[in-house]
């Protein structure tokens, strides 16, 4: 049975990742297995300078999924690549990095030192952030995302994805500017803007005031995104968005993802991405299917 | 690699009293690896609703036996309170940073426990028979009905001083009233675990007495394994996770805002 996927030149043995922020930062805990069997592991998003995050509340429970405002918190790209990197990769799986930058040149600074580090399958843009020169939200606009994977695909020399966000009217057409631009793969997708009020203090329950809404509660809002998203482009998409088992996953891979990622079940159960990537193989097996491209977009229409 | 996630049958499900509930788990695995002040993940849901893992200390852990020492407050917590001998949890631990045991030079050890934060002290007093301090308990209920037999820290050698917010039981006022109560000094060690205006009003204590201690503190989370970055509160070093990095903190780390 051939499970394994391409994005650009890189392969991965497994159509099953993680979505980033979800998992790392606890490379003791998790069992080696759970890691070991990943198609890719994505860690949390990394900046050029360290950020300290969002005061809290940064997380609050909401039904079926939750609202979280982090705050990117984490400890900038050199120390990631001194203190971080030399642990992912020694797991021997393959790794996309999350970057994230409020500048053209800020990106572009980032993919170097990457580049430089060298042992990579892929780097992901985070473009959920704001574009301090253009004053948007780089997944918010088709020419904002453009020009950020234009500037990204000159310096790469790892295949690049674009990790869009759903609050836009039409997904896909940003999705059709990042590959023309030059993106190597899609993935989608991010949290959903949302807000959770506390009744008896009148108060956000978000230190930030908003957040981002993830978990099963978005799933079948993101399984139509990648539906439509997948129709329109010809690279790969990776799909994400309250994915909780094999079944879950099933349904991106049907809608014409790539490759699927479990983001915040992990919190519910650790093994979630192994228990997706085990199911995933019976259902090819039952459905006497010997290639995941026979499963890969073979939804009826 | 340490083996973190299994599944336990529930042994017996006690009423404490009229507020709280002990909940008793066969987990021999987990009773041998915990450590006082390290939590247990629980999911006490096989559904999506509630969706997170509940977090609770562990209260003992004796005989291949796990505890708990919690009260229902909201619908996790009261979906615990109902669940029936023979049930199996889905639990994740033991997790988190534990209390440090206090060296010897340590002539005092004052456990400060506001309502159920009393819980990680049982544990504690259990695998601090040997050591020589004085140990005190000061237990801060805020009424009548918060309150419990102490008897098993008595058996632990564990001096115990009552305090409820209407003097219903013990000493009228908060539970930092209780330090009048007793002889501090420069070997004192002190832990606290209770609601944030009382480890606010230890800190403040310890600080102005120039005692060293160590409390710990509560935020929601979601993985309990320092993944997500959701529990982090401030502390004087930045930002750290209560379930990764804590729960337990310096009591000259914290900052409370
Ligand atoms: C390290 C640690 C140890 C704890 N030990 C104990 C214990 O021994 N006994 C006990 O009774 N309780 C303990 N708690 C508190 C316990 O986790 C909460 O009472 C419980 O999560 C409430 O869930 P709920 O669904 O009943 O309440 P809800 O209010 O419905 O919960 C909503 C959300 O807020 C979270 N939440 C609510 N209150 C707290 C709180 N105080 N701390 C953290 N998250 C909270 C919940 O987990 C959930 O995600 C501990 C908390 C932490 C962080
Ligand atoms: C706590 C938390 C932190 C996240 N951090 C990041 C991040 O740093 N970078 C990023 O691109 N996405 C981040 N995300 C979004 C996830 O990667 C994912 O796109 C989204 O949560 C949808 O998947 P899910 O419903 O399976 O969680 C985060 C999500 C959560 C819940
Ligand atoms: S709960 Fe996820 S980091 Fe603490």
């Amino acid at each position: 049975m051939n499970i394994s996927v391409k994005i650009g030149q890189s392969v991965f043995p497994n159509p099953v990742t993680v979505a980033s922020g979800t998992f790392g930062h606890a490379e003791e805990f998790y069992g080696q297995e759970e890691v070991l069997k990943l198609g890719a592991l994505v860690p949390k998003t990394v900046t050029l300078y360290p950020q300290q995050g969002n005061p809290p509340k940064r997380i609050c429970e909401t039904p079926a999924g939750m609202i979280n405002a982090i705050g990117i918190e984490n400890p900038g790209i050199d120390a990631f690549i001194d203190l971080k990197l030399p642990k992912l990769k020694a797991t021997g799986v393959p790794l996309i990095i999350s970057i994230s930058a409020h500048s053209e040149d800020d990106f572009a600074v980032m993919i170097e030192k990457l580049n430089d580090a060298g042992g990579l399958s892929a780097i992901e843009l985070n473009l959920s952030c704001p574009n301090l020169q253009k004053k948007v939200l780089v997944a918010q606009s088709a020419e904002a995302t453009s020009s950020v994977v234009q500037r990204a695909k000159q310096v790469a020399k790892y295949p690049l994805i674009a990790k869009l966000s759903p609050n836009v009217t039409d997904i896909a057409a940003i999705a059709l500017a990042a590959e023309e631009a030059g993106a190597d793969a899609i993935s989608m997708v991010n949290t959903f803007m949302a807000m959770a009020i506390d009744i008896k203090k009148r108060r956000s329950r978000i230190g930030n005031f908003t957040g981002g809404l993830s978990g099963p509660a978005i799933r079948p809002i993101a399984v139509r995104m990648v539906c439509e998203t997948a129709a329109k482009v010809k690279i790969p998409v990776i799909g994400m968005g309250g994915i909780t088992s094999a079944d879950d996953a099933l349904e991106f891979l049907i809608a014409g993802a790539t490759m699927v990622a479990v983001g915040t079940y992990n919190f519910v159960d650790p093994r979630t991405p192994l228990a997706v990537l085990e199911g995933i193989k019976a259902y090819m097996k039952a459905n006497k299917m010997t290639d995941i491209r026979e499963l890969i977009g073979s939804i009826q229409r | 690699m340490k083996k973190i996630q299994g599944k336990y049958k529930v042994v017996e499900l006690v009423r404490v009293n009229d507020i709280y509930y002990r909940l008793v788990l066969d987990a021999p695995a987990l009773a041998k690896a915990v450590k006082p002040g390290q939590f247990v993940h629980i999911r006490v849901s096989d559904h999506f609703e509630p969706l997170f893992r509940r977090p609770f200390s562990v209260y003992r852990a004796l005989a291949g036996k796990v505890e708990i020492f919690f009260e229902p407050v909201g619908k996790g917590s009261k979906m615990l309170a109902s669940c029936k001998k023979g049930d199996v949890l889905d639990v994740l631990g033991p997790l988190g940073k534990p209390f440090a045991s206090p060296s010897r030079s340590v002539k005092q050890i004052v456990f400060v426990g506001g309502g159920i934060g009393v819980a990680p002290f049982m544990i504690f007093s259990d695998t601090l028979l040997k050591h020589k301090a004085e140990k005190v308990l000061l237990y801060g209920g805020r009424s009548k009905a918060h309150t419990f037999s102490l008897a098993e820290f008595k058996k632990n050698g564990v001096k115990t001083f009552i305090s409820t917010d209407d003097g219903a039981v013990g000493v009228k006022g908060r539970v930092s009233e209780l330090f009048s109560k007793i002889d501090l000094a420069p070997t004192t060690f002190i832990y606290a675990c209770g609601p944030k205006p009382m480890m606010a009003a230890v800190a403040a204590f310890a600080c102005d007495k120039g005692l060293s201690g160590e409390a710990s503190m509560e935020e929601v989370m979601a993985c309990g394994l320092g993944a997500c970055l959701g529990c982090s509160i401030p502390t004087t070093k930045g930002y750290r996770t209560v379930c990764h990095d804590g729960p337990v903190f310096d009591l000259k780390e914290l900052v409370f805002a």
